[in-house]
């Protein structure tokens, strides 16, 4: 198997660029999730300039990653598993999340609309799809809580900074040049439907014969 | 002896312990075939992935997904077994003894529908299904933690006197729908007939069902493995982003019914979460998945 590629986060806007849709990465360096929606509410209103934000969130990497927080005996966080959660569900928000920060990374799990596309497109950002149900792997490449904040939310909502160390591989969903695996494959399906739903009476029928 | 609170209590905790470290062994060996058979790369190193975190998880009994989900349980009563003391309660005081005591701790999935407040407990949970087992000397229980993946893409719909290519049709429907958000490659229950709760039932309990097992009803045998090839020639693929493998196998329950007939169609994501163990009078808890 060919080396998979490292990059840096927060990525560079060239390396951002650099990425095209189906390529596989080991990501390094810090990024920031939350898992949660009343958190990514939060967010839109920071950009809107009616809330503080807790710590600067320019051209950066957010993900919708959750993960279990606590505070360590020796003092700071510690972060037990990590895991990421289903990005759709925050398709409304993103497009103004990414604008508003310029965010060069976003991800999770199955993957953001077009109107998400758009607005990555216009601003220099991929979507990275971590796997859902990769706990163990994930979060052995976490190095260092960095910051967590808004504690008073249950903790896989909490806006969550770590630095982390080959994590993945993820592979990237959606390109900063509009190319969405997610729209690709969704359209392809769509567009498969009637030869599929022919082969399905093709082999009715022969089942019937068979009978 | 009878089979007690305690021995309830406990037994029920256990099972969702268990399940959440561990992918069954029917799924891992249909991943690994799946692997093989797979012609994308990205898709054949997605599994790869999937296949050491499962690994990882059950070598270092860890978490295979920080999403635990909410406990469901499906318990059959066997009619030679007798039962002392609040059964029901000891499912739901063994959860939160559970919740309070497991390590590493879970994250909060418990989820108020009127408020979206989440926390570790909640109003019937955990949710349990009851059935008899005549003349079993034991109570069978399964269970299986449902979170986004494996709840949220379930449908049903009632169809008058429909056809199979009617049926089929509702069921692909329901996976391009899903397309790329549950954690494939999965599990796909259908139930076909009954009522609206029967039949929702049904299908829910199709995903329980071992990958490999074949149907008894040989018309429901020819469209299992006519929709399995349907469904991965959609191209979803593992996690998708593409590839071969967006299911591991359809399974079909159906019921006769009225000729109002509901088709019910539930997912459960790759990780395919179920487990299940026989409990005996003497409190021997013997794991069979
Ligand atoms: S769908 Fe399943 S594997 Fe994916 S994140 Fe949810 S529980 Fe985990």
């Amino acid at each position: 198997m060919e080396e998979i590629r490292r990059v840096r986060m927060p990525l560079s806007r060239e390396d951002a660029l650099s990425l095209h849709a189906g390529d596989m990465v080991l990501l390094d360096g810090e990024l920031v999730i939350t898992a949660g929606l009343p958190t990514c509410q939060r967010l839109a209103e920071c950009v809107e300039g009616r809330r503080e934000l807790p710590r600067p969130l320019d051209g950066v990497g957010l993900f919708h990653l959750g993960s279990y927080s606590r505070e360590a005996p020796g003092g700071g966080f510690e972060v037990l598993y990590m895991n990421p959660t289903t990005s759709t569900r925050f398709n409304a928000l993103m497009p103004g999340l990414i604008r508003g920060f310029g965010l060069t990374a976003v991800g999770g799990k199955g993957g953001l609309d077009a109107a998400c596309v758009n607005a990555m497109r216009e601003v220099g950002c991929v979507y990275f799809s971590f796997v859902g149900g990769g706990a163990p792997l994930l979060s052995d490449a976490i190095r260092e809580v960095v910051s967590v904040h808004w504690n008073d939310l249950v903790s896989h909502y909490r806006l969550v900074t770590l630095r982390v160390e080959a994590l993945g591989p993820v592979t990237v969903g959606i390109d900063a040049h509009g190319n969405s695996l997610y729209g690709d494959l969704s359209q392809a399906a769509t567009d498969r439907m009637p030869a599929i739903m022919a082969e399905l009476g093709r082999e009715r029928d022969e089942a019937e014969h068979m009978r | 002896m009878p089979i007690t609170y305690e021995m309830m209590k406990r037994s029920t905790a256990q099972l969702y312990e268990w399940s959440l470290r561990k992918v069954p062994d029917d799924t891992l060996e249909a991943l690994r075939r799946a692997r093989e058979a797979e012609t994308n790369v990205v898709a054949q190193r997605t599994l790869g992935i999937l296949l050491r975190s499962a690994e990882m998880a059950e070598t270092q009994d860890r978490l295979v997904c920080s999403d635990s989900g909410v406990p469901t349980y499906t318990i059959a009563i066997g009619t030679g077994v007798r039962l002392e003391g609040d059964i029901r309660r000891a499912i739901v005081d063994g959860f939160e003894e559970l919740v309070a005591t497991t390590n590493p701790p879970l994250l909060k999935h418990v989820t108020n529908p009127l408020t979206n407040e989440r926390g570790y407990q909640g109003k019937d949970m955990p949710l349990v299904t009851w059935d008899i087992a005549d003349g079993a000397d034991h109570v069978d229980i399964i269970c299986q933690p449902k979170a986004l993946g494996s709840g949220r893409w379930a449908a049903l719909e009632i169809f008058t006197f429909p056809s199979l290519e009617q049926i089929e049709r509702y069921v692909m429907e329901c996976v391009l729908k899903a397309g790329s958000q549950h954690c494939p490659p999965v599990n796909i229950g259908v139930g076909i007939g009954g009522s609206f709760d029967h039949c929702a039932k049904m299908a829910a309990k199709a995903t329980l069902r071992p990958y490999g097992t074949v149907n008894p009803e040989p018309i429901l045998a020819a469209m299992e493995e006519r929709l399995l090839k349907a469904v991965n020639a959609t191209g979803f693929g593992p996690m998708g982003t593409g590839g071969d493998t967006t299911a591991l196998g359809v399974h079909i329950d159906y019921c006769a019914g009225h000729g109002f007939t509901p088709v019910a169609v539930a997912f459960n994501c790759w990780i395919n979460r179920r487990t299940r163990a026989k409990l005996y009078e003497d409190g021997r808890l013997e794991r069979i998945e």
